[in-house]
């Protein structure tokens, strides 16, 4: 593990490139060093099988030189035939801003997202992105034009308003505006109104999309390694709590295993492909971790 | 109830078991801002926990105060005393210091530049120090501070030094001896006590443990009633010549350890290994005449005596002389062994009749008090004795024959101007015996009496008895029975032997050997040795012979000084009461012999045997300090107004003679200071008198081997004591307040910390190692 993760690129690292998109392109090129192989294929003209030809069938995929032997009619399938439609939603409200390392999660999630992206782009795949909060702060529709990750990273460096997040309506809304099925990429820490995410995600899976959840988490919000009086101030709740951190340290933990067991749960409830990825992960590993997870769902 | 042996750590430390609760107060004002996305988790656990995590944070910060007052109190070394002990003496602490202030504590450090130079300074630290441990320990603690010269009982009810007031007969007890009374201590007492204490000296005197330990006991046993700790402490120097056969001293020690008195000795003697006594201090111990008539004009042979207490032998030792003050040549002394003495005669010519003082002194080493020694030498103008002549039985008192035994002896005793011997002969009768007073007189010789009637036996018994020296030589009146029965009486009397009869000494024609043989004694010292051809020109034709069989009695201390040939006695002695009696078995004229007849040996033998019998009478008065300097008044010439210049420095002490026995009166001073003490009074006719004392120090007391703790606890076998060097005296490491609470304190105080740190461990974050987190 220590000399795998030598291969990968340290938030630190990553936080050093100051443009998102050439953040994106550092993860990706290494990802593609250590993969050789994406799972996300464009325009296939691989051939899958032969299956008997059905009415409504394309007469241009019957294959005539079985015909003129055999005499019977087959058609040829392809592995795949037609482009994938990544949507990236991205989490920008203000819990998303906490940070313990180089990157805060918002960082984080967006060099997530600009690489899948970048992943897409370069496969001839359409990708579009979103930024929300408690509604849709940026947005660009999936497409395949050189430029598109361009407008991808536009959108996720878009100033931000620092507000709390209202998932279902954000993810109601996105359910009626995306055009096709396709692959939604959700990359949040979750907090706020969490009952709302689950719905909203069970709202766009009924559209057919193919959901996956991509749950950023701090470090220390899961080891809260806090020491010595400390006064905790909400970003998104306006609230305060003066403490002693350690004595705190056992429920707390508790609390948030209950609330990622609960996010696991009801993700796969949601039939949602849920990741709980930590800040303190290099963002390559967690992309390489992310793709080979899909890579054998696939299989 | 607990008492600390270090209060003060006590206040100072308190104020720090409040440090947990400033420091908690402190932090709870300096939180670090953290911004925090995940309230809700904080929220909900701050719910959950705040009664527990309130009472943990109780728990550690009670530790912690618990912890700090731990520290705090096992530095101030708690301990617990009994609880009764406590109801009953109401936690009271009684201390008894009693300070050697014997000379030899005033043996100087060798290692020097010290800030105690002597043994008494550094004793008197150890006492401040006491005294002001006492100060600051809990509970009342009382103390009373005497020195061992002081503490000694006064021994008798004479005036007091310093001529005051006289107190009733018995009614200054060991407390009023001490030099700090009986008190309470108190911090602002201290500085009172070590100012007392800064005037101290040690003294001359040779004052043993055994008096200060009386007192104690006296004064412990004066406790009011109430039942308190007891702590004796013994700040001294622990010589070997004091401690080491010393019963009294234990029977007192071991009497107050019965009665629970805690006994503890501080040794302030310099650092040496204990007993070894290599410190290089040299002592007179000794300056006497010795022989010779203490008459103007005439030489006196003096003796000094110088003892070498070091490790090794000492060389070229000079002893200065001073002579009535003016300084004479002085005695060298080549070689004095390790651990022996050494004599060296000198001689003294008075040209003045009167009281004379020489004084011997030492280069100073490191006991000055025992490098001086004085002599006081009363010189007459002539010195009487009395020749007893029994040729003059029936003549007239005074008139003197030449045919008698008298004139041979006289002429011995007083050969002419030409050589002075300050004697003056004076030939009597025997019923002169009766008539005169026989304590004018030096000596009294009986040369050939027939009979001594009754009155006249009484008065030679008791001038013997007196110290006076008494002779008797035999003859062809003298009667055995009579002298056995008047004069022997079976060894009651004064003559030493009994007599069987007058015999001839038969010649010794085949061997020619002398008729005297010479035995070992002082008087005839110097004819021992080799032949001598003057004693071998003695011949004796006739000798009393001692009874056969008669064997002297082992207690009577007959000595033989003399001897003839065939083993017969010729002169004996023995001591008779203070003086001596001398019996010579042959005639002093030439009746019996030639002795007399021109033999040199004659006049030398008979001159020594008047100093020797005169020894006792001429031996100058020498006191030692603490001795009483006291002087006889009669009423009827004197008056009673005395004056007593006390050395060093002539400081004058006056006094009034109180009465005393057979109608005298009598004036004393306790000698204090070494040297030549004045007694100055004037007579009724106005004429002043004046006679001086020598007092000097024990010269035992300048054995500085040291008894140590071996030695102490061989002779205080069963004895509980604590013994502890003035260097590392630790005033406060006492148990006499009880048992020790620091051992328990300390492992109470380690499970405290333990349980703090499992609290403070359970209540932190501890992140997993790199590698606990890999695996």
């Amino acid at each position: 593990m220590t000399h795998a993760s030598r291969r990968f690129l340290h938030p630190e690292a990553i936080a050093r490139i100051a443009r998102l998109e050439l953040r994106a392109r550092a993860v990706v090129e290494g990802v593609l060093a250590g993969l050789h192989k994406s799972p996300y294929k464009g325009q296939s003209v691989e051939f899958l099988q032969h299956r008997e030809y059905v009415r409504g069938d394309d007469l241009r995929r019957v294959d005539w030189k079985v015909w003129g032997r055999q005499d019977r009619l087959y058609v040829k399938e392809f592995e795949e035939e037609t482009n994938l439609r990544l949507a990236l939603l991205v989490d920008g409200s203000a819990s998303m801003d906490y940070r313990s390392g180089a990157l805060s999660k918002y960082d984080y999630a967006a060099t997530l997202a600009a690489s899948l992206a970048w992943l897409a782009l370069s496969h001839g795949d359409a990708a579009g992105c979103a930024v929300f909060d408690d509604k849709v702060r940026a947005s660009v529709p999936a497409r395949t034009k050189r430029s598109q990750l361009a407008s991808v990273v536009e959108v996720l460096e878009a100033p931000r308003g620092g507000r709390t997040t209202a998932f279902l309506p954000v993810l109601r809304g996105l359910a009626e505006t995306l055009p096709r099925r396709g692959l939604v990429v959700v990359i949040s820490d979750l907090l706020g109104d969490r009952e709302g995410v689950f719905q909203g995600l069970q709202l766009l899976r009924k559209r057919g999309h193919d959901i996956v959840l991509l749950h950023v988490m701090d470090d220390d919000e899961l080891d809260f390694p806090f020491d010595g009086p400390t006064k905790f101030e909400g970003l998104e709740i306006p609230d305060h709590l003066a403490c002693n951190p350690r004595a705190l340290r056992e429920g707390y933990l508790a609390a948030v295993g209950e609330f990622l067991a609960e996010a696991r749960r009801r993700a796969a409830s949601a039939a949602c492909d849920y990741s709980l990825i930590r800040t303190g992960e290099p963002v390559d590993a967690a992309l390489v971790k992310f793709l080979s997870r899909r890579a054998s769902m696939a299989v | 109830m607990p008492t600390f042996d270090f209060l003060p750590l006590l206040w100072w430390g308190l104020p720090l078991v409040a440090a947990p609760i400033v420091i908690h107060l402190i932090n709870l004002l300096r939180h670090r801002r953290v911004p925090w996305a995940a309230m809700e988790f904080l929220l909900a656990s701050q719910k959950k926990y705040r009664t527990r995590v309130l009472l943990k944070q109780l728990l550690l910060l009670a530790l912690r105060v618990a912890a700090i007052l731990g520290i705090v109190l096992a530095m101030a070394q708690p301990r617990w005393t009994a609880a009764i002990g406590q109801l009953l003496g109401g936690g009271r602490s009684a201390h008894v210091v009693l300070l050697d202030d014997s000379y030899s504590m005033g043996e100087r450090s060798a290692a020097g530049g010290g800030e105690a130079a002597t043994a008494f300074d550094r004793g008197l630290a150890v006492v401040g120090r006491i005294c002001g441990e006492l100060a600051t320990t809990r509970g009342r603690q009382e103390v009373a501070v005497g020195r061992f010269s002081r503490l000694i009982p006064p021994k008798d009810s004479m005036p007091p030094a310093d001529g005051g007031v006289v107190p009733p007969a018995g009614s200054e007890g060991a407390a009023g001896r001490l030099d700090v009374s009986r008190q309470t201590v108190t911090p602002e007492g201290v500085q009172r006590i070590r100012d007392s204490l800064a005037a101290m000296k040690p003294s001359a005197s040779d004052a043993g443990p055994l008096g200060a330990l009386a007192a104690a006991a006296e004064l412990f046993g004066d406790g009011g009633g109430s039942k308190a700790t007891q702590v004796l402490w013994v700040v001294s120097d622990f010589r070997a010549a004091q401690w080491d056969s010393a019963d009294d001293t234990v029977a007192i020690l071991r009497q107050l350890a019965t009665e629970g008195t805690e006994v503890r000795f501080v040794d302030c003697a310099a650092d040496g290994a204990a007993g070894e006594g290599s410190t290089g201090n040299l002592t007179i111990e000794r300056l006497a005449m010795v022989g010779g008539v203490p008459a103007a004009g005439v030489v006196v042979p003096l003796e000094v005596s110088v003892r070498n207490d070091g490790a090794r032998p000492v060389r070229d030792v000079t002893v200065d002389l001073r002579e009535d003050g003016v300084g004479r040549p002085a005695a060298r002394i080549p070689e004095i062994p390790a651990g022996e003495s050494a004599l060296q005669r000198f001689d003294v010519r008075f040209q003045k009749s009167g009281s004379h003082v020489i004084e011997a002194r030492l280069p100073a080493d490191i006991l000055p008090a025992d490098d001086a020694r004085s002599l006081v030498v009363d010189v007459v103008d002539r010195v009487d004795v009395l020749l007893i002549d029994g040729a003059l039985a029936d003549a007239t008192p005074g008139a003197a024959s030449r045919a008698g035994d008298a004139f041979y002896l006289a002429a011995a005793l007083a050969p002419g101007a030409g050589a002075p011997t300050g004697l003056q002969p004076r030939t009597e009768p025997p019923r002169a015996l009766a008539t005169l007073d026989l304590k004018a007189f030096d000596a009294v010789w009986v040369l050939d009496v027939e009979r001594l009637d009754a009155p006249e036996v009484t008065a030679l018994e008791t001038y013997a008895r007196e110290g006076g020296g008494v002779v008797f030589f035999v003859g062809p009146r003298t009667k055995p029975d009579v002298v056995n029965r008047t004069l022997h009486r079976e060894g009651a009397g004064l003559f030493p032997i009994p007599i069987a009869g007058m015999v001839d000494l038969l010649p010794d024609v085949a061997e020619q050997r002398p008729d005297v043989v010479v035995e070992e004694h002082p008087v005839v010292a110097v004819l021992a040795g080799q032949r001598n051809p003057l004693l071998d020109a003695v011949r004796v034709d006739r000798y009393a012979a001692v009874e056969r069989g008669w064997e002297p009695a082992p207690e009577a201390g007959l000595r033989r000084l003399l001897s003839l040939r065939n083993g017969a006695a010729l002169m004996v002695e023995r001591s008779y009461g203070a003086g001596i009696v001398a019996a010579v078995l042959t005639t002093a004229s030439p009746t019996w012999n030639n002795w007399s007849r021109g033999n040199p040996s004659w006049v030398v033998v008979m001159l020594e045997l008047e100093s020797h019998l005169a020894r006792g009478r001429r031996q100058a008065e020498s006191l030692d300090v603490g001795d009483p300097v006291a002087v006889m008044l009669d009423p009827s010439v004197d008056g009673i107004e005395v004056d007593f210049l006390v050395p060093p420095d002539g400081t004058v002490i006056h006094q009034a003679a109180r009465p005393a026995a057979a109608g005298k009166m009598e004036a004393r001073l306790d000698a204090t200071n070494p040297g030549a003490y004045a007694v100055r009074w004037r007579r009724t006719d106005g004429i002043e008198r004046e006679r001086l004392f020598a007092v000097n120090v024990d010269p035992d007391e300048g054995h500085l081997a040291r008894s140590g703790r071996e030695g102490l606890e061989k002779v205080l076998a069963g004895v509980p004591f604590t013994y502890e060097n003035a260097a590392s005296i630790d005033p406060g490491a006492r148990a006499q307040n009880g048992v020790s609470l620091v051992t328990p304190l300390l492992a109470m105080l380690l499970g405290i910390l333990l349980l703090e740190q499992l609290v403070a461990w359970s209540s932190s974050y501890h992140p997993a190692t790199r590698r606990g987190a890999a695996a």
